[in-house]
């Protein structure tokens, strides 16, 4: 029997429990937030994830219900949630500067959004301590957040947001006051602790390495719009626009004019080079396109390739050692520079190419992505 | 000789450490231990038909004699006539009562101003601090005889609550504890609303949104989150209300009639009316006595605040 994957946008009969249906958010005549629909299943880990100012955190206040739409609604469930107030949502939020209260110890900052519950007191207890055995802070219910160090703090945040076991849990860039050791441990973390308590949560990042790893589904945001929706994989192979895929990871840009040719099409880009032969992911007109190729894509090698159809010689420019990948900048003899990853699995000492060194690059049909401009 | 240069040195940096702590003490010693030992020796002496009015005076010219005769005239004479009069006594109690309730009015005055303008728009708070401060700008004698005017039977307020229909004939105001607790209260405010306004604006909005987030009303989150918050300001602005007020004399002896006991004014009369310096300077030694707790307690919160913003 194959392993089901978790896939609710796919599955047409699945409800969202947000959508978001044409919402606009104004500051006065600045649009924060542009017409934007979407809808977010249980249980995903949704991130969103876009420069600084795009709208990010306007979203989730608006989740939240410190922001009203200007125009759209937003329904959780099934039913509108503008008229609700925030003490009134089943929505809790872990806020960017996390908000612990500064007066009550770890203990009663968690204890908080229970004790507004009026639930009696042994069951608020052992809730507290099984959100502080959940985040490993059990030795530090009495402490004042003061006393406890930044990654700490985090999760005494996290433990607060989760107490009231929301429907929704909204995370407004919540790692990015830890070091980046530390950051990749608590997003594990944070995925586990997704999984055990099977809370939906939204997160705001603006790390798309962080998005790519926690996430079930990626939101790309650019002045206030969604550009993409997808999978991490899907963004990364096969982003939908130049923006996305320049905003995640790494990548080769080439305007070219494509021809079809029936499978394929052929790019013509530069004078003296052959066209690039790619594949585009649906059918499109013959015209100016964008040929995007991700570096680790990328083959480089002394010898002319005999295999691949996409091949161009040029010379060393700059090589980027990053400890298990290198990165090499290779100046084709029209100034174009193009980028080429291999993975260092050999030691430094026997690195086969330098600087000025001629060398040839090549790659697949299927390796880059044609997109329209 | 690099040892002996060091030795050097380090003499130099004990001397500047020592005058550095030292200042502090120079100015308490001069400004407040001496004129406090002269007040309680005055305070130890008797009343006399002389300039000064007390005896005895220290004669250095006698020599060591001189000075142990000096030491036997003193007693705590004056102390005990203040136990047996009750008017001194009920003045304490009285001044306590009236200062503490004014203590109380200027906060739930002063509270509510220093919350809104801590919640105005930025560019309007320094207008609004301005505004609180600018009374200072007048002598605070000045501002008390204008209150006269204001409170009398043909003053301002008088005619205006008639002219609004609100009474048919003038309140009798001036000359009695309400006027004095007006005239406390308006004078004082200030100093409530200030640090209430300071602890304030330091509050992260974040808080209450958090607060609001995890189930709490609006007016929850301000008992909760707010209030908490602000209590080093608010303590900080009771001291400063009440240990003024405590011996406040001009405004009880301008404003008040002659129901109204405040310690301050019995010392003014002592003082000034009795010219009785020794039991005048005994009323101001229980005086500071009485004020020191506060004083103490005062400074503890202040040292508090500013260990919690470090
Ligand atoms: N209360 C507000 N008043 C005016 N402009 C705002 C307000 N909140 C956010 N904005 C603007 O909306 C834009 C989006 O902000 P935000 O959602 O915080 O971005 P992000 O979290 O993605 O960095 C920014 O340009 C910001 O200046
Ligand atoms: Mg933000």
């Amino acid at each position: 029997m194959p392993e089901t994957v978790f896939a609710p946008w796919n599955d047409p009969a699945e409800k969202p429990l947000i959508q978001f249906r044409n919402v606009t958010k104004r500051f006065g005549s600045f649009t924060a937030i542009d017409d934007l629909s979407i809808d977010i299943f249980e249980k995903e880990f949704f991130a969103l994830l876009g420069p600084s100012g795009c709208g990010k955190t306007t979203m989730m206040r608006m989740l939240a219900g410190f922001e009203t739409p200007t125009s759209g609604t937003i329904m959780l469930d099934g039913q509108d949630i503008s008229p609700i107030p925030p003490n009134k949502r089943s929505v809790n939020m872990m806020f960017q500067s996390y908000a612990l209260f500064p007066h009550l110890t770890v203990y009663d900052n968690i204890a908080f959004g229970l004790k507004r519950d009026k639930l009696p007191k042994d069951q608020i207890d052992a809730r507290v301590k099984e959100m502080l055995r959940l985040v490993q802070i059990e030795k530090f219910g009495q402490r004042k957040p003061e006393q406890i160090s930044g990654g700490q703090r985090q999760r005494v945040a996290l433990a607060r947001s989760l107490a009231k076991a929301p429907k929704l849990l909204l995370l407004d860039e919540p790692l990015s006051a830890l070091d980046k050791k530390l950051r990749q441990d608590t997003q594990f973390e944070l995925m586990d602790i997704q999984e055990k308590t099977g809370t939906t949560f939204v997160v705001v990042t603006h790390d798309q390495e962080e998005a790519m790893t926690v996430a079930s589904r990626v939101a790309v945001m650019d002045h206030g719009r969604l550009k993409q929706v997808d999978t991490p994989d899907r963004i990364y192979e096969a982003p939908n626009s130049t923006y996305v895929a320049d905003f995640i990871g790494d990548v080769n840009i080439i305007a070219g004019h494509a021809t079809t040719q029936g499978e394929t099409v052929s790019i013509a880009w530069a004078d003296g080079q052959p066209p690039i032969i790619g594949t585009p992911s649906k059918p499109m007109d013959d015209g100016k396109v964008s040929f995007a190729i991700r570096p680790e894509k990328v083959a480089i090698s002394a010898e002319k390739p005999t295999d691949r159809n996409n091949m161009v010689q040029g010379k060393v420019l700059d090589i980027a050692y990053l400890g298990n990948l290198s990165t090499y900048h290779v100046q084709l003899p029209s100034g174009i520079v193009i980028k080429a990853q291999t993975a260092n699995s050999r030691r430094r000492a026997s690195r086969p190419f330098t600087w000025e060194d001629e060398v040839w690059l090549s790659w697949t049909d299927t390796a880059g992505i044609v997109l329209e401009s | 000789m690099d040892r002996h240069r060091r030795h050097r040195v380090g003499k130099l940096m004990n001397l500047r450490r020592f005058s550095l702590i030292a200042v502090p003490y120079v100015w308490l010693l001069g400004l407040f231990l001496v004129p406090f030992l002269i007040v309680f020796k005055i305070s130890l002496s008797d009343i006399a038909l002389s300039i000064p009015p007390y005896t005895p005076t220290l004669e250095l010219s006698e020599g060591w004699a001189g000075f142990r005769d000096f030491l036997s005239q003193l007693d705590f004479e004056n102390f005990e006539f203040l136990a047996t009069d009750d008017l001194y006594w009920k003045s304490y109690l009285s001044s306590v009562q009236i200062a503490l309730i004014s203590t109380l009015i200027c906060l739930a005055i002063g509270f509510p101003i220093a919350y809104g303008m801590a919640n105005a728009p930025r560019e309007w708070q320094p207008t609004l601090m301005l505004l609180v401060i600018l009374p200072f700008w007048t002598s605070f004698l000045i501002r008390v005889y204008s209150l006269i005017g204001i409170l009398s039977q043909e003053g301002m307020l008088n005619q205006f609550l008639m002219w609004i229909g609100l009474i048919n004939a003038p309140l009798t105001i001036l000359n009695t504890n309400i006027a004095v607790y007006i005239g406390i209260v308006y004078t004082y405010v200030p100093f409530m609303i200030l640090p209430i306004y300071a602890t304030l604006t330091k509050l992260d909005g974040s808080l209450l949104e958090a607060a609001e987030d995890l189930g709490c009303s609006r007016t929850e989150a301000f008992w909760r989150i707010t209030v908490p918050l602000s209590k080093a300001g608010i303590i900080a602005g009771c001291f400063l209300v009440f240990i003024p007020a405590l011996g406040e004399f001009v405004i009880p002896s301008l404003l008040g009639g002659s129901e109204t006991l405040m310690i301050g004014k019995v010392l003014y009369e002592e003082f000034f009316a009795n010219r009785d310096w020794p039991v005048a300077g005994a009323v101001a030694v229980i005086l500071l006595l009485i004020l020191i707790i506060p004083i103490v307690l005062y400074q503890r919160n202040e040292q508090k605040m500013m260990d919690a913003d470090t």
